[in-house]
């Protein structure tokens, strides 16, 4: 009879309905996720309200020298899936509270502990193992709602913003890049010259052109003539030993986008120098072909 | 047969593990660079001629990895279309039952590409860096 009303219990546990999940917060949940060059980075918070309130920072539990937590109820968490920077302060991958100690009204320091389900009533004592870094405060448009975005990205990082009522910080972010930019002067001699091209478009060649491989500002460059609208002149990034995927600039020189897998730069070398090479498509068809030019 | 409180326990726990464990071995693999061919792994579960009728551009891609499973079974697959506990590596993508490749532009230059390359020459190693170069 006992196992039969275990049974029935635990059964009954399993089965019943779960309570509606929707709750009508006073600081709803949010979030805002962004993935730069393959890292995965999260910031998950309650979202507090102004209410009517015109001052928010200053008094009550955001005291000048208080520490608290940008958000409301539990915690909120900055979570990286692999090392990044933030205000060039080295944070290992993993999820992390989120914490101001709120130092003054254009001064604060942003703290990340290791521990990141804590509520914010329980701010968590300084530690070693805490990472920490001043961070400034400016002030802003009234933003209502407190929140957190990324508003600037490059490919290498971008900027993450704190708004709430008028206070507004900006942590500049960067990630351990998966390709280097840079070619190495050196190295650079074996692919500089001017070369004899030809694109495929439906397996059928095109008429020839002029494409030019130059070292410049550290970096190796190609260039087609007549000009490509799009890549114009752009960087020839190593992705592997002699392939190389284009990565185009935008108007102020910054690379924006790395076209991989859409081109791969195939070269051939014989006696140290490039003589012919090869553009595979992602689906490793040949969409151009090049010999050096004498 | 009563149910004892011990064997429910029991029995509901090995459920759950049941349940959970493709999920977790997956996961291992994940851990790891590249899966690593399993012992006998054919290409009769890729998909046919009679199977790509619809696909006939599809044909001559699917037969060259059918013929090249202990390749493609050691490759893992870049992508990232979700990663379901039945995918065990690039051959997967090309199998019946869960054929990702037949729409999946990556899936397809993976294969072109560990294709040409094992017919240049290539080990299996330089396939999997040449395949995490332009696709990783």
């Amino acid at each position: 009879m006992q196992h039969k009303v275990f049974c029935a219990m635990l059964l009954s546990a399993v089965l019943a309905p779960v309570p509606g999940a929707a709750q009508i917060r006073a600081s709803e949940l949010g979030g805002v996720s962004q993935t730069i060059d393959g890292t995965r980075i999260s910031i998950q918070y309650s979202r507090p309200q102004s209410r009517g309130r015109d001052t928010l920072f200053g008094r009550g539990d955001r005291k000048w020298g208080h520490t608290w937590t940008p958000g409301a109820n539990w915690a909120t968490t900055f979570e990286t899936s692999k090392a990044v920077t933030l205000n060039q302060r080295a944070v290992p991958k993993g999820k992390y509270s989120v914490w101001m100690q709120l130092n003054s009204a254009t001064s604060w320091t942003m703290i990340l502990d290791p521990e990141p389900r804590v509520y914010h009533m329980d701010p968590p004592d300084s530690n070693a193992k805490q990472i920490r870094f001043p961070v400034t405060v400016q002030a802003g448009a009234f933003t209502d709602v407190l929140t957190w975005s990324m508003p600037t990205l490059r490919i290498d990082g971008g900027t993450l913003q704190f708004a709430w009522e008028r206070a507004r910080v900006d942590v500049q972010l960067e990630v351990e890049p998966s390709l280097t930019m840079t070619f190495p002067a050196a190295e650079a001699a074996a692919y500089v010259g001017v070369y004899n091209y030809v694109a495929f478009v439906a397996g059928k060649p095109m008429l020839p052109l002029r494409f030019t491989i130059t070292h410049e500002d550290n970096t190796l460059k190609g260039q087609y003539f007549p000009d490509d609208p799009y890549l114009k002149k752009f960087a020839l990034i190593r992705i592997a030993p002699d392939w190389f995927a284009p990565g185009v600039y935008d108007k102020s020189g910054r690379i924006y986008e790395v076209m991989r897998p859409e081109e791969t730069w195939e070269f051939t070398q014989s006696n140290g120098r490039v003589t012919t090479f090869l553009v595979r498509s992602d689906s490793d068809v040949i969409i151009g072909k090049a010999t050096r030019k004498p | 047969m009563s149910l004892t409180r011990r064997t429910f326990v029991l029995t509901s726990a090995a459920g759950i593990i049941s349940v959970t464990a493709p999920w977790r071995m997956w996961r291992l693999v994940r851990l790891s660079d590249h899966p690593a061919p399993r012992r006998g792994i054919t290409g009769a579960k890729v998909m046919t001629a009679a199977q790509l009728a619809k696909h006939p551009k599809l044909v001559s891609l699917f037969d060259s990895v059918r013929k090249l499973p202990h390749i493609m079974d050691g490759i893992r697959c870049n992508c990232g279309c979700g990663n379901p506990p039945s995918m065990y590596s690039l051959l997967s993508c090309y199998e019946v039952a869960s054929p990702m490749a037949l729409d999946c532009a990556v899936c397809q230059g993976q294969a072109r590409l560990a294709a040409r390359l094992h017919a240049e020459g290539s080990s299996l190693d330089q396939i999997r860096k040449a395949v995490d170069a332009k696709f990783g």
